[in-house]
């Protein structure tokens, strides 16, 4: 078995980017911990999936072409987003069909691309995490991780193993929580009503926070419970509870 | 250009197919059709005539179980006086012809009419998978007999009883050939949930349907 | 006649907004049902793949399926007739209802004939028409149409069908659900009796042997096609099966699919009419089979779409239809199915809404008993409503400034830390941001504000030493 490190394309998310910059650093922490080498490809912005998922098949191409030039050269491209490595992972040689030159660009990154906890647990083997949580949590499964990827039972295989912190299931964990890119936008009263079924379910959990895998479901159930007056109920992503709450 | 011309033409050329069909299209028909592949089902490894009551009771029919055809008739008895229902019934012919002398019911061979409270039947067969029976319609069977009534009683020969639906088709194929104008499967009491989703037993079929398996 | 479903957002913010239907919807719960049911097959995703499978076989060769059974099924003395339009359906009916001199009909269930509006079209001709099935009689009796293909009047509670029963039994009002159950089976069986054509939907045609497959659980499918003189069964193009062995597979999963049953209460082959000797069936035995669009989707990258079996299991599983009900969805179909088949069917400009008002989040795809990828669907409705020009210019903007952007990450840099340093100002000491002008984000939720700074510019900041 060689000694040589998982050198790890960091694919951060736009949003990430844009809102929360310290789980990109709670990602690598955890990949460095795990033993990878972390890269992260400076010029990154964004899979396509917006324009993807809006019809958009010209402008989520052009994106797209862009992420496989970028982590052309790394082992893995993994992300902490179940969404983003979905978009990659299932969906990018069908959006670049028409580029048949790339096809078997597309299919090796598809095939080398994990959302992030699944790549600590089934790649990586990661079986000690760094950070500690005193308190109940429960976890919200995001749906592309969860149906594209088969994330499951590997964030929850990591956070017992968090020093100081139990899961309490939600009655639904696998119930969408309304977000659905733009649709939260473009259907915002239909959104917020699902993701305030959601709301419901966490609350009856009694736990101190919800931790989930996907961005997009944070800020929505974040901004749901915060309309609902909820200011008990905090909302963490998997890598920052994984990670430690004080890294910054 | 008739609508089914219209249509046929539409759908052939959706396939790239010329308007008379290939050999080899016709040649899959057919080979489907004789083959009649059975389609992936899940493992069923049960006795069947228990598997059967215990799905007749699932699917909230009442079961009873006598030794022979001959002791039908006082199963009926005892059914009707137990459930207080009117000592009367009409039946399919292989029923009413049973003999009935002592057990205090009164058997009408003739098919059911809107009025008759309780309709005794046979069965053609019946499937252990779902607790369900399977009818004919026929001269001798009249399919009103197990649909009118508000009770149903159904006379299941063990013999009679299959695995699934899937072998009820290959006996019936080797008896009959050719489907008859119904094929009913019965599997217990008609039900509806259409108001607030609330299930009621009960609907436009009969509501109780009470299964008698005869061993021999 | 298809006339546009423009509206949804009003529709859906009206049944949000709508407590009895909230509690309708709450408490409607046939997700849990299919769980529960399924819960016996080991084997579910294998048996998921060969239903799928079938399903493709008959799509394959569509033609030639269908002519076996309309040979099969003329030789067992039914009468086949084709429909290319919803007006195609109405005129047979009403020619064979006027040939026949019946005046009274009864229905089991067909929601191929809710695309035709046919109850009303006979009507029109003064034939009196009457719903059979529990909640087609009680949608009927309010004039309404259905909400669910399955449960037709789940937006309705009890209290609703007890004032119904007065107005239209007179009865004294009972508001006991079984007691209401009673008294329709009562009023209906009457109209059993004399109904002189029943109409039916056909859940399958079976090419094997010519026959209509036709399941339900209240009984009243049998009493429509045995007791009156005249059947009728309408039903899609897309429906026939090859063979008995191939809608026995099928059929473990509909039922537990659609509610949760190993198998419905009454499940019934009807090959032909009345045969010498019988006591029972109907003199004259009819198929319509229909286009209406169907056709139109072989070939395409629509064509999963016609593997549909009408179970009803993504709509019970939707958390948009579960929240908004059936009745926002402006046509026939509700929920993922309606998604994809209203814009199909009545033209993508007339329903430009349902491809997008869904989160893709697929808990449609995974209990849809013949593996139709819907989000997949839903996503290639609205990359053709970008190709046909069909959407906001606000929008395609919008997307094209963002592609733009990220392709060039320095300006896409300097763009997200701004928005980022705005972000967080403007969302204050407690970080929310209550108010997004121009979007729909906030009309129910707050938007927790930005960190201030990009991961990318900190990342290099860090990298530098």
């Amino acid at each position: 078995m060689s000694d040589q490190k998982l050198r790890v394309g960091l694919f951060v998310t736009c949003l990430v980017d844009l809102m929360r910059p310290r789980i990109g650093f709670s990602a690598i922490k955890l990949l460095e911990s795990a033993g990878c080498e972390v890269i992260v490809p400076s010029a990154q912005t964004c899979c396509g999936q917006p324009a993807y998922n809006s019809g958009d098949r010209a402008s989520a191409q052009a994106v797209a072409r862009k992420v496989i030039d970028e982590f052309r050269d790394c082992d893995y491209l993994v992300s902490p987003s179940g969404s983003c490595a979905g978009m990659i992972r299932a969906h990018y040689a069908e959006l670049l069909a028409e580029f048949p030159q790339q096809r078997a660009e597309v299919e090796r990154l598809a095939a080398r691309t994990h959302e992030l906890t699944s790549f600590l647990v089934d790649v990586a083997g990661m079986t000690t995490v760094p950070g500690r949580f005193d308190g109940e949590v429960t976890y919200h499964d995001c749906c592309s991780g969860l149906r594209e990827l088969g994330v499951k039972t590997q964030p929850r295989d990591l956070l017992g193993r968090v020093a100081g912190l139990k899961v309490s299931e939600m009655g639904t964990p696998e119930y969408c929580c309304g977000f659905g890119g733009t649709f939260s936008v473009k259907y915002g009263e239909i959104s917020a009503r699902i993701a305030d079924r959601k709301c419901d379910d966490i609350a009856s959990t009694g736990a101190a926070a919800v931790v989930l895998g996907d961005l997009g479901c944070m800020l929505n159930i974040e901004g749901r419970l915060k309309r609902r007056g909820d200011t008990k109920t905090r909302v963490y992503h998997v890598a920052e509870v994984l990670a430690g709450l004080d890294e910054d | 250009m008739s609508a089914r011309d219209n249509i046929l033409a539409r759908i052939r050329s959706a396939r790239g197919a010329a308007a008379a069909s290939a050999q080899s299209d016709l040649a899959a028909i057919d080979g489907r059709i004789n083959q009649h592949p059975v389609g992936t089902r899940p493992a069923m490894h049960w006795d069947q005539v228990p598997r059967f009551r215990e799905q007749c009771v699932r699917m909230s029919s009442t079961v009873d179980e006598v030794a022979s055809m001959r002791d039908v008739p006082a199963a009926v008895a005892r059914f009707l006086t137990e459930q207080g229902l009117p000592m009367r019934a009409v039946a399919w012919p292989k029923i009413a012809h049973l003999d009935w002398t002592g057990t205090g019911v009164t058997v009408e061979d003739r098919p059911a009419r809107g009025d008759d409270l309780v309709g005794i039947t046979g069965v053609h067969l019946a499937l252990a998978e779902t607790g369900t029976v399977m009818l004919l319609s026929g001269v001798d069977t009249p399919a009103a007999t197990s649909l009118l009534p508000e009770t149903h009683i159904a006379v299941v020969p063990a013999g009679r009883i299959v695995l699934a639906m899937e072998e009820a088709w290959a006996r019936t194929r080797e008896e009959l050939g050719e489907l008859p104008r119904a094929v009913n499967f019965v599997s217990g009491p008609s039900r509806t949930a259409d108001i607030e989703g609330q299930l009621q037993i009960g609907a436009h079929g009969p509501f109780r349907v009470h299964v008698i398996v005869a061993l021999s | 006649m298809n006339a546009p479903v423009p509206g949804f957002k009003a529709r859906a913010h009206d049944k949000l907004n709508d407590a009895k239907i909230q509690r309708a919807m709450k408490n409607f719960n046939l997700a849990a049902a299919r769980t529960r049911g399924v819960a016996d097959l080991e084997n579910l995703e294998d048996i998921r793949t060969a239903a799928a499978s079938i399903r493709d076989h008959s799509l394959a060769r569509l033609d030639l399926w269908l002519e076996r059974f309309e040979q099969e099924a003329t030789r067992r003395g039914t009468q086949v007739h084709w429909a290319e339009t919803h007006d195609d359906i109405n005129r047979i009916v009403i020619e064979i209802a006027r040939r026949t001199a019946v005046k009274k009909i009864i229905k089991s269930k067909s929601m191929v004939s809710e695309e035709s509006h046919l109850n009303a079209a006979l009507e029109a001709e003064g034939f009196q028409v009457v719903e059979t099935d529990l909640g087609e009689y009680i949608v009927q009796l309010a004039g309404e149409t259905p909400s669910h293909i399955i449960a037709p009047a789940i937006h309705k509670n009890r209290d609703d069908v007890a004032d119904l029963f007065v107005k239209h039994h007179g009865t004294p009002r009972k508001t006991d659900i079984g007691e209401l159950t009673m008294e329709a089976r009562k009023f209906l069986r009457e109209h059993f009796l004399s109904g002189e054509m029943g109409i039916s939907g056909g859940n399958f045609l079976i090419a094997e042997t010519g026959s209509l497959f036709l399941v339900t659980n209240e009984g009243n499918g049998r009493m429509t096609t045995t007791l009156p003189r005249i059947h009728v069964a309408i039903t899609g193009v897309e429906k026939v099966v090859p063979t008995l062995e191939d809608v026995s597979c099928i059929m473990r999963l509909l039922a537990r699919s659609a509610t949760g049953q190993s198998i419905s209460n009454y499940v019934t082959l009807n090959t032909g009419p009345k045969r010498p000797g019988d006591t029972d069936g109907p003199e004259e035995m009819h198929v319509i089979i229909v286009d209406a669009g169907r056709t139109k989707l072989l070939g395409t990258d629509m064509q999963e779409a016609l593997r549909c079996i009408r179970c009803g299991a993504c709509m019970n599983h939707c958390p948009v239809y579960q929240n908004i009900g059936g009745h926002a969805y402006g046509w026939v179909y509700p929920g993922p199915i309606g998604s994809v088949l209203t814009p199909n069917y009545i033209g993508l400009e007339n329903a430009l809404d349902l491809p997008n008002a869904a989160t893709l989040c697929n808990q449609c795809g995974v209990v849809c008993p013949v593996k139709i990828p819907l989000p997949e669907l839903m996503r290639k409705l609205r990359e053709k409503q970008v190709d046909r020009g069909l959407r906001p210019w606000q929008e395609r903007l919008g997307l094209t400034l963002w592609a733009w952007a990220a392709q060039r990450p320095v300006i896409y840099g300097w763009l997200t830390g701004i928005t980022a340093r705005a972000g967080r100002f403007f969302g204050g000491a407690d970080r929310t941001i209550r108010r997004l002008p121009g979007n729909g984000w906030t009309e129910g939720r707050d938007m927790p504000a930005p960190a201030g700074k990009t991961f990318r510019e900190l990342y290099a900041k860090r990298k530098q030493p």
